[in-house]
Order: C-alpha cells, then structure tokens, then sequence
C-alpha cells in the first residue's frame, strides 16, 4: 500500500492540472468572497446580510459550495485521467490489485481534497474577518465557530474528492464524469431541495456545504456536524465500493 | 518450467472471437517473435498474460504463476503494451519516478535506464513534446526499471528510426543472452527476424505456426512461388488454390501463387483461357511464408 499511496502522491505532484484547478478553485473562492462582503447588507444576487449581524458574519466566512464541485472533479480527474491519458496500463501493471490502486487513489485525492478545503475555507475567512473588522463591526463569531467551519469544509472537500474518485473509476470518461459532478451539484440537488425540502439536508452536496457553514432553505436545519460527515463518507465509500465491484476490475482494452 | 505458458486462451468480446484456444510456450534464454497482422490477437494476447484483460477461457501465467498473483511484478516482468500511455504534462524522469515509487525501486535506477534507452538528455522534458520514437524508447525504460528477468513487448519498433530498430534488436539480443526471455510482437516478419529464436505466428486468433525461426526458414526455401500479372487475377487465384496451393491476389493484376510450379500454374491458366502478361518464379522467404500463414486459415505444422 505504501508504493501505491506514494506513486498516486507523487502522481499528484507532477502533474499540473490539480495545482492549476486548486488556483481556479482559490481565485472562486476570493472572487466570490469580496463580491459578497462588499455588499453585505444590500439587495440582489450578490449581497449577504449586514456584517454587524450573526448570520451576515456567518455568510461572509462560508466558503463557496462551488470550491467543493472543483474538489469533486479533482478526484474524478485522479482517476478516469488514467484512462484518458492510457497510463491506466502502466499503473495495473505496477500494482496489479486494482482495489489497493482505488484505496491509494482515494487516500491521495481526499488528502489533497482536504487541503483545497482548508486553503479555501482560510482564504474566504481571512477576507470574511478583514470586512468584519475594517467595516468596524465587533467580530460576534467565536473561534470555535470559525475553526468548526473551516474543519468542516476541510473534512467536506476530501470525503468529496474521494467520492470523485468512486465516480472517476466508475464513468471512466473523464468529460462524462465531470459534467455529471456539475449536473448533480448544480441542478440535481437543486431540484431535490426545492421539491422537498425535508429531504435537503441529506444531500451529499448539501450536507458538504453546510458542514463549510453555508445556510439552507429557510425552514431547514442542517444535519449535526458527526452526522453530515457520516452521510458524505458513506456516499463516497458507497460510490467506490460500486465502482469496485464493477468497472474497477474490468478489462483494460 | 518455461517462462511463459498459454493453455487454451480464449478471449471473446461479444460475439467476437479476438483470441481463440491459443497454447504456447516461451522458454528462458530465448526471443520469441509473436507475429501476426494488426487485428490478429496479439495485443489481446498479451493484455491476459498480463492480468489487464480478463480470458474468457484458459490461462495464461508467467514462472507458473498469473501475472496478478506475482509478488514483485516488476521486478520480474517489464512490458512494453502502448507507447502513449504518459500524461503528456509529466517529464521522462517524472514519469520513471511514478514507477519506481510504485513498484519499490531505488531512485538510482532512473538515471541508469534513461541512459540505456538514450533518453538522458531529454529526461527533464515533458513527454508531451516528445516524437513517437521517444516515447518508444522511454517505455522500455520503464519496462527495465525493475531490472526484470522477461520483456514483454508489443510493436515496440513502432515510431523507431533504422538505428532505433536496430538498437532494440541487440538490446533484446543481449537481454535474453544475459538469460532473459523476451516475447516481441510485431506485424513484420522483417522487423523481429534477425532477432528472434522462435517465431509463433497467430491470424485470426488463432495459432496458425510455432516454430524455431530456421525451421520456419527451411519450410520457406523449399517452397515455389509463382509471381503472375493477369486481368483475370481474382479468376487465377481461386483456379490455384482449387489446385490445393495457397495463392492470394497481390494488387490489382497480380496473383501470388506457392506450392504449385510454373509450368502448372501456366497449364492452369491455360485450360481457362486467362491471359498471363508475366510470370516470375521464386524460392519463397521468410515474408511470403508469413504472409501466406496469415493470407489464409491454413496451419502448418
């Protein structure tokens, strides 16, 4: 396990397209939190609640759900990128126990997912706090707040990176995979939550989300913090114990 | 116990059949050519013997054992499956990194490889830019990484220039004189014969010749082949073989016709009245046996 775990890192770290989706991801997340804060109190699409509130604090500090489909995506490019590129041939021949390469790339992936939570969730706090304290408003946050939402999206990015590496290994096609990603995140769930709103906080996207401190529908509770977490690992090891039972171990042409 | 054993292979996508009942054994010391037209099997072939393609039937084990339960495959197998297997961002020694991590090598044995494949002063180059040639010669880098005991290769000559071709040649010659086994594919006879001990030709999927390459050589020179222009070419080929010789349209107005002498080819013709413009007789070689093995469903023995 250690070879497969340190060839998937050393995978990671000399290729360019995660450092390059972890920048993409960041320039979101900083984007969205200046565009946000800086109309905090105001109207229309891109305005929080006053930053001298709680709740305004809350949402200026949230990381955007968006960072969370790119950490998704990363995992999904950890794996079906092997089958895009052909170097799935090379990686079966080194490690010929497809299940332990699954389990190494599931660990890489989560590992450098959680990072990308934590590199965003401090980013979109550093400049949440900096509107917070510049506008001259009393931070009402504790740091046991802050620390649980910045630890909630690190552990929400790497189950979900973990889960794109399920998905990448069952859709081996690399453009297939990812637009499923965006199509569940963005409309699937979307429609899910507004139907039935009961049902909302048990989506995986949604329970992702509100573990990074993001608000539901008015009316809606998110999970508990162990319970959320739960839900998202099981739906990524659900994933990657389908995928292993079945394209895993199919044949590599 | 040879190094390599296929019994009964069999490989079926759907209702096509890529690898039928195929048996054969490789034994150490020695070059194997495993020889066929593109779409004969061979790849799918040696996609089992390598556990990347699962058989529908038979096996397939390298030192007695299936290449997934080896303990340290790397160590003793290298193969060399497709020459496009690199994400085209990582450089040549990047790539061998990823390798030696995976299979356990000392980081040492990089710098050793991409000097023996000539590959040395590009290894801080990203194998997106690198020609056909290059990659070729940094997959059998990476299939030496683990210092293996058997080669298997498949078109490894592909995209290879006249001195890379023959680079491989004693590169291969001198790996299985150190006692290495090395299987080779190939689509051309020509590319593997002055290398190969033995030569298993398969068409179809199926084996249609296992042979020592100067029995196969011997078959060949006593062999008549007749070389004729016609415009009834399709008209003499089916007229010669009915005569029980392997004879194949060559072009659009020539007929290659083996085991029948010219006079009787000629009488052939006669007694259908086809015109003959040319007729050139010839001691077949090695590439008119095997194209004639996989011109037509024929096994010799």
């Amino acid at each position: 396990m250690t070879g497969a775990l340190r060839a998937e890192w050393l995978k990671l770290r000399t290729a360019r397209l995660p450092w390059g989706l972890l920048a993409v991801a960041l320039a979101l997340a900083g984007v969205h939190a200046v565009l946000f804060d800086s109309n905090a109190g105001g109207t229309g699409h891109t305005s929080i609640e006053s930053l001298a509130t709680y709740t305004g604090q809350r949402q200026a500090i949230t990381m955007p759900v968006e960072v969370l489909l790119f950490v998704t995506v990363l995992g999904v490019i950890v794996a079906s990128g092997e089958f895009r590129h052909g170097t799935a041939t090379n990686t079966y021949l080194s490690i010929p126990n497809r299940i332990r390469v699954l389990a190494a790339k599931s660990i890489a992936a989560g590992t450098v997912g959680a990072l990308f939570g934590l590199a965003g969730a401090g980013l979109t706090t550093a400049i949440g706090l900096s509107f917070i304290v510049g506008g001259g408003h009393d931070v009402l946050l504790s740091a046991a707040t802050i620390a649980r939402y910045a630890v909630g999206a690190t552990i929400a990015a790497g189950a979900l990176a973990a889960a794109g590496v399920g998905l990448g290994s069952l859709v081996r096609s690399q453009v297939a995979a990812t637009i499923a990603v965006f199509v569940w995140g963005l409309v699937i769930e979307q429609t899910i939550g507004g139907l039935y709103e009961t049902a909302q906080r048990y989506l995986p996207y949604t329970a992702a989300a509100s573990l990074a401190g993001a608000k539901l529908e008015a009316g809606t509770t998110a999970l508990p913090f162990l319970a959320a977490v739960t839900l998202i690992a099981s739906a990524a090891m659900a994933i990657s114990f389908v995928a292993a039972r079945t394209t895993v171990t199919a044949d590599v042409t | 116990m040879p190094a390599i054993e296929m019994r009964g292979l069999t490989k079926r996508f759907g209702h096509v059949t890529a690898v039928e009942d195929l048996s054969l054994d490789v034994q150490r010391g020695t070059v194997t050519g495993f020889l066929g037209p593109n779409g004969a099997g061979k790849t799918t072939a040696l996609r089992m013997l390598l556990g990347l393609v699962e058989p529908t039937a038979g096996t397939a084990t390298i030192d007695g054992r299936p290449y997934r339960d080896l303990a340290d495959p790397l160590r003793r197998v290298g193969a060399v499956l497709e020459a496009s297997s690199f994400y085209p961002g990582r450089t040549a020694r990047n790539h061998l990194r990823v390798q030696a991590a995976a299979g356990g090598f000392d980081a040492a044995r990089i710098d050793v490889v991409l000097e023996l494949v000539g590959l040395g002063p590009a290894a801080d180059r990203r194998v997106g830019g690198f020609s056909l040639g290059m990659r070729q010669r940094l997959a059998l880098a990476t299939a030496l990484l683990g210092d293996p005991e058997v080669l298997i290769l498949d078109e490894p000559a592909n995209g290879l220039d006249p001195e890379g071709v023959r680079w491989l040649r004693q590169l291969l010659r001198a790996f299985a004189d150190d006692g290495g086994t090395v299987l080779v594919s190939s689509h051309v006879l020509a590319e593997v014969a002055q290398t190969v001990d033995r030569v298993v030709i398969l068409h179809r999927g199926r084996l249609v010749a296992d042979a020592p390459l100067e029995q196969l050589a011997a078959t060949a020179g006593t062999r008549p082949v007749v070389r004729i222009r016609t415009s009834r070419a399709e008209d003499l080929r089916a007229a010669a073989a009915a005569e029980g010789a392997q004879a194949r349209v060559d072009g659009l107005d020539g007929v290659q016709v083996v085991g029948l002498t010219p006079e009787r080819v000629g009488q052939i013709a006669a007694d259908r009245a086809i015109p003959i413009f040319e007729s050139v007789a010839e001691v077949a070689d090695l590439e008119d046996v095997f194209l004639q093995l996989t011109s037509s469903q024929e096994a010799v023995p």
